[in-house]
């Protein structure tokens, strides 16, 4: 039952967070969003700004090389109507970001979700919140 | 026993259904409206994201400008028509590649913004209309005082404007609006559908219940297009303003939201920083 479950769950988590994806195409095929992946690392800046957010990190590699990766999120009203503002991330926090990346290899993604070290998930785009446009 | 039980259960059944009214009927609030009353919160609810799918037939010049935009928007170019009018299906894959002025901060302008589905907010006074946008957080002032429409020589000397000249008049319950002296460097659309300098729009507002506007619009652009271009009919839905946040906080500053693209912002971050790498890759 708790494995059937767990399928119903993964279904419908991918079929919910297909409807947004599928309808934006402002962004072109710019990122790729049939693979996202995982970053861990520090906040080092959050631009709260209108038309879209942007939340920059620091993320050390297995070569201890730190990249600095930025992700597009939506914007400030749409945000905020979910309980965000410019203080949620701080420069410093330490957060994992699941962002659909950019097709390039540059360091830039789109996020699929923010998850806190106490692994509140937030700013999620997987249940059509934080829509990008 | 089950006497009690069945009047119990049906007591419960009444108790649910009259609650239930009560609450339907408190939800949707007054009725009643004054049609010629067009002033409170809207967004468009319903319609094409440009004037209609039914482009007309354009001349050869309209055909040109068409092709000097490139859309993010729209299907891709090189997918199959599929009966479109191709203007819909050539948007650019790389973000970057794109060219439309919003991209910028340019305005909007009209009627880009009115099909754009962010909240506007109608202000009616004694002569004239006036609509406050959320996204760009600008003004359009339709006249209602009874002046002519811009033409001619006063035409040209108060050159184009990114929301041109609008006149106003109420026919029967019907708001005709009539808008001259559009700058031709805006797109009409997400699309990048474009009007010539000597367009003309004529719009028409008729309120159809509380909650509702029904809203058409027809191009007269002959320089671009054979025939006028008449819309499909849009619905403006009205937004209660206990609805409309100010950073998302219910009644602290409901109302309309500055949502300003400044190119602070957008070129010199989103686009340099995020957009492009995004399109193009690191140091492309």
């Amino acid at each position: 039952m708790k494995k059937l479950l767990t399928v119903f769950g993964l279904v419908m988590g991918l079929s919910i967070a297909a409807g947004p994806l599928a309808a934006h195409h402002g962004r072109g095929d710019a990122y790729d969003m049939q693979n996202p992946i995982t970053l861990a690392g520090t906040v080092t800046e959050v631009r709260w700004a209108n038309p879209h957010v942007v939340v920059f990190m620091d993320v050390e590699g297995d070569n201890g090389e730190v990249v600095n990766w930025g992700f597009e999120n939506s914007n400030v009203s749409t945000l905020a109507r979910q309980g965000y503002n410019r203080r949620t991330l701080r420069v410093g926090q330490k957060i994992t970001a699941e962002v659909n990346p950019s097709r390039q290899g540059a360091p830039v993604g789109i996020v699929v979700a923010v998850i806190l070290e106490d692994g509140t998930e937030i700013m999620s785009r997987r249940r059509g919140e934080n829509p990008v446009d | 026993m089950r006497s009690h039980l069945v009047v119990w259960a049906t007591s419960l059944l009444a108790a649910c259904f009259l609650s239930w009214t009560g609450l339907a009927g408190a939800a949707q609030g007054p009725t009643a409206f004054d049609p010629q009353d067009l002033s409170g919160f809207w967004h468009i609810t319903d319609g094409h994201r440009t004037i209609s799918a039914d482009v007309p037939p354009m001349t050869p010049a309209g055909e040109a400008q068409l092709d000097t935009s490139r859309p993010t928007r729209g299907r891709f170019a090189g997918e199959p028509l599929n009966g479109e009018h191709r203007g819909f299906v050539r948007a650019v894959r790389r973000p970057g590649d794109g060219n439309d002025p919003t991209h910028q901060c340019n305005p909007n302008g009209f009627p880009r913004l009115i099909l754009d589905p962010e909240p506007v907010e109608f202000i009616q006074f004694e002569d004239r209309l006036v609509q406050l946008f959320q996204w760009e957080h600008t003004l359009r002032e339709i006249w209602t005082d009874g002046r002519d429409v811009p033409s001619g020589e006063n035409l040209d000397f108060l050159g184009p404007a990114w929301y041109g000249h609008s006149v106003g008049e109420w026919q029967g319950d019907t708001f005709v609006v009539q808008t001259v002296g559009l700058d031709d460097r805006t797109w009409m659309d997400i699309f990048g559908f474009q009007k010539s300098i000597d367009a003309r729009f004529e719009e028409r507002y008729r309120r159809t219940a509380v909650d509702t506007i029904e809203y058409e619009m027809t191009l007269f652009d002959p320089t671009f297009y054979t025939t006028p271009w008449v819309s499909d009919t849009k619905v403006f839905s009205r937004i209660p303003r206990d609805q409309l946040t100010y950073y998302g906080w219910f009644g602290l500053f409901g109302g309309i939201t500055e949502a300003t693209c400044a190119p602070m912002n957008e070129v010199d971050n989103f686009n340099s920083r995020v957009r492009d790498p995004a399109s193009f890759g690191v140091g492309n």
